[in-house]
């Protein structure tokens, strides 16, 4: 079994999360894995950039992220890949140790979940079909339809597109929850629906597949982070992700992947989540 | 943690109620038009002329080889290929209304074919042709007989409203998972949409029941 | 559709066949266990099953799969993906079995089992060789009709991430946004194998007709 190599820090992060009051014990404390052999985590099977299958293999950042993980463990990974909406109550309940996807931190969600060192930061953008000319600007977007995907932070922080709306005499209009992005994005091209809200990582990485249907919008949030989670009070098994994390941005392997996926590099994000949501 | 769930089901009582709302007036709409279609399709499916009665029954065999939500997926999103786009309740209640009417049509038929030939026989006999034969003579016996089968087809066009989660609907089964996903109560939401869907099949049963014991009466 | 597709499109037929037969090899022998059940009038067992199976019948596919696969781990029982699937089609074959069953034992001839009582047949006995036989023959045609529900439901996994033949086809449409192609594939794959089903069962209800079996 590897030695684990806990920075300074990754100790301090680890003992504020035991600080944390403990929530439900169903799930594997970091001992428990070790002696089980193994650790599941549940990935989102397609959200792009972030994990998604190509030629019938998993990538993505996080995918990639896990896989270098994986490496460095010391006991087995095994890795589910499930819809979204299975996801976090799936950690919450203990089916899974953690959940290795792109989960915008917010308030609510941190009352049943601890969440790792974040893994980017982001934006809520809108997507809307390339050269439609109803919408110039944010102002625009009012009344019209969107999509969101269902059970989602992105349709959590719709409120403050609607007061965005609202202080210039709008309001939003239908909202449409999709079980994913990809079936959103297939409406949005057959013009069921006006403009999609994700993330602007995710935005860009459909509008560079796709640049003559899609183009991206403007912000319609504040930024937040993104990061992977486990079950509040499993504090052992945050503290090592926290420091695989961490190490990865130490020795630049982090930054190099953002890159790849991104285009851009989000070297000051703080080392422990927050959220303004 | 069950005790919380429920909880938690109470205080999204509405959101779960209006998922059941949406399920029932989906079923009641499809059902109705589907009944509409499928007599249509029965009419058709005993003509006389054969070249439309083998056509049909073929195009219903097919149509039974399809599994509903690869049907409604070709609706929703097969059909904008053609240029028709259509929102997802229609597309919905379209998918439902065609799949349903192609089963309903074909258990008319087994009845139809389950009627003793002398009463049709007679009422030719005494002048009935075409659509007063249809309406007059052969209908009432049909439907009266089919009326479990048909309250069977109901229960299974509830069911397959389910399968319009898929396309974004929100109807009760959406409801359920979208609770769940945000408030991690899985079992609650879960049995609760199953109870409610229960309610749903027993009242569908209770009424052909009625049905039948009033038919009954009449005869 | 590139032969990346057509790969994917393949293994989904495959999952999709082997999670039917699955779901059919086990449901079809666990309706007949209920049906006993319910014919033996086994006290207090006889109200459970009846509710069970009233329960199943009414719950859609959909719905059941993600109470299977994600209901049941917070009470304690885990349950694999792939076996969610397969126990979710069980379960819902397995309730209107049950019925098809019942409806071949209640219409089995008493005088028959009161022959058979009479030449000192022990139950076992009375039951594989007299009673199964039979009832087997009179009720394979609706059996087989319901196998063929069974796989027209089977598309239902894909909403916990069974890739089956439905999924994979749409999967392929929301890439290259032209959907057509892998749903007629996908539609190929479900009347080959249905069809197959079908044909059995109007071959058995013809020789059913003609008198062949009893």
């Amino acid at each position: 079994m590897a030695a684990l190599s806990l920075t300074r820090r990754g100790v301090l992060l680890g003992a504020a999360a035991a600080l944390a009051t403990t929530g439900v014990a169903k799930a594997l404390t970091l001992a428990e894995i070790k002696k089980r052999g193994y650790m599941t985590v549940a990935t989102e099977d397609d959200y792009q950039p972030f994990e998604f299958t190509k030629d019938g293999k998993p990538t993505g950042y996080d995918q990639e992220l896990l896989e270098m993980f994986k490496k460095s463990a010391g006991f087995e990974v095994r890795q589910d890949i499930i819809p979204w909406t299975g996801i976090l109550p799936g950690v919450t309940t203990g089916k899974y140790d953690a959940a290795v996807t792109a989960i915008l931190v917010t308030q609510e969600r941190m009352k049943t979940l601890d969440f790792c060192s974040p893994v980017v930061e982001s934006i809520d953008y809108y997507l809307k079909r390339k050269g439609d000319k109803k919408i110039r600007g944010i102002k625009d977007l009012n009344g019209l339809s969107l999509g969101v995907e269902a059970g989602s932070a992105m349709l959590k922080m719709l409120p403050q597109l609607d007061d965005m709306l609202k202080a210039t005499g709008g309001k939003l209009g239908k909202i449409v929850s999709y079980q994913g992005y990809p079936e959103a994005y297939q409406d949005l091209a057959l013009g069921r629906i006006d403009f999609v809200v994700n993330t602007r990582l995710s935005l860009e990485s459909i509008a560079k597949s796709k640049p003559d249907t899609f183009e991206i919008g403007e912000p319609v949030s504040k930024p937040t982070y993104i990061a992977w989670a486990v079950v509040k009070g499993n504090s052992e098994l945050l503290a090592t992700l926290n420091a695989f994390l961490l190490g990865t941005r130490k020795d630049g392997s982090m930054y190099a992947l953002q890159k790849k996926w991104f285009d851009t590099t989000f070297e000051h994000m703080p080392e422990a989540p927050t959220a303004d949501v | 943690m069950i005790p919380h769930g429920i909880e938690v089901l109470w205080e999204q009582r509405d959101a779960m109620l209006a998922g059941l709302a949406t399920t029932l007036a989906i079923a009641a709409a499809s059902a109705a038009c589907a009944g509409l279609l499928g007599l249509l399709l029965f009419a058709l499916l005993i003509s006389r002329i054969r070249a439309v009665a083998l056509g049909l029954t073929w195009l219903i065999d097919l149509m039974r080889c399809v599994p509903f939500m690869l049907f409604c997926y070709l609706i929703y999103y097969g059909l904008p290929s053609f240029g028709i786009v259509i929102g997802n309740l229609m597309a919905g209640i379209i998918a439902l209304t065609i799949y349903n009417a192609a089963y309903i049509a074909e258990l008319l038929r087994g009845a139809f074919a389950a009627l003793p030939r002398e009463g049709i026989e007679a009422g030719q006999a005494f002048g009935f042709h075409g659509w007063r034969l249809l309406v007059r003579i052969i209908l009432p016996p049909v439907l009266l007989s089919s009326v479990p089968m048909l309250g069977n087809q109901m229960v299974q066009i509830i069911k397959d409203s389910a399968f319009l989660v898929i396309i974004a609907v929100q109807e009760l089964t959406f409801a359920a998972n979208e609770i769940q996903a945000t408030y991690y109560v899985p079992f609650a939401s879960f049995v609760c949409a199953m109870l409610l869907y229960w309610g749903l099949c027993l009242a569908v049963e209770g009424g052909v029941r009625a049905v039948v014991a009033m038919a009954e009466v009449r005869r | 559709m590139g032969t990346g597709d057509y790969l994917a499109l393949a293994a989904g037929a495959g999952n999709t066949i082997a999670i039917s037969l699955l779901a059919i090899a086990i449901g079809t022998p666990l309706g007949l266990g209920l049906a006993l059940i319910r014919w033996g009038r086994v006290r207090g067992l006889d109200g459970v099953v009846a509710t069970l199976v009233s329960l199943l019948r009414a719950t859609p596919a959909v719905t059941l799969v993600l109470l299977v696969y994600f209901a049941l781990p917070t009470v304690g029982l885990e349950v694999p993906r792939f076996a969610a699937g397969v126990a979710t089609l069980t379960l819902g074959s397995m309730a209107y079995n049950c019925e098809i069953w019942r409806a071949a034992l209640l219409a089995f001839p008493r005088d028959q089992l009161d022959a058979a009582c009479a030449f000192g047949m022990p139950r076992g006995l009375r039951f594989s060789l007299v009673v199964l036989p039979q009832i087997a023959r009179a009720a394979l045609p609706a059996l087989v009709n319901e196998m063929t529900l069974l796989i027209k439901v089977s598309p239902a996994v894909a909403v916990i991430g069974v890739t089956e033949a439905t999924r994979a086809a749409v999967r392929i449409g929301a890439t290259t946004y032209n959907p057509i192609p892998p749903f007629l594939v996908a539609l190929a794959i479900y009347v080959v194998v249905i069809g197959f089903f079908v044909a059995t069962q109007r071959m058995l209800e013809r020789r059913h007709r003609a008198g062949l079996f009893a």
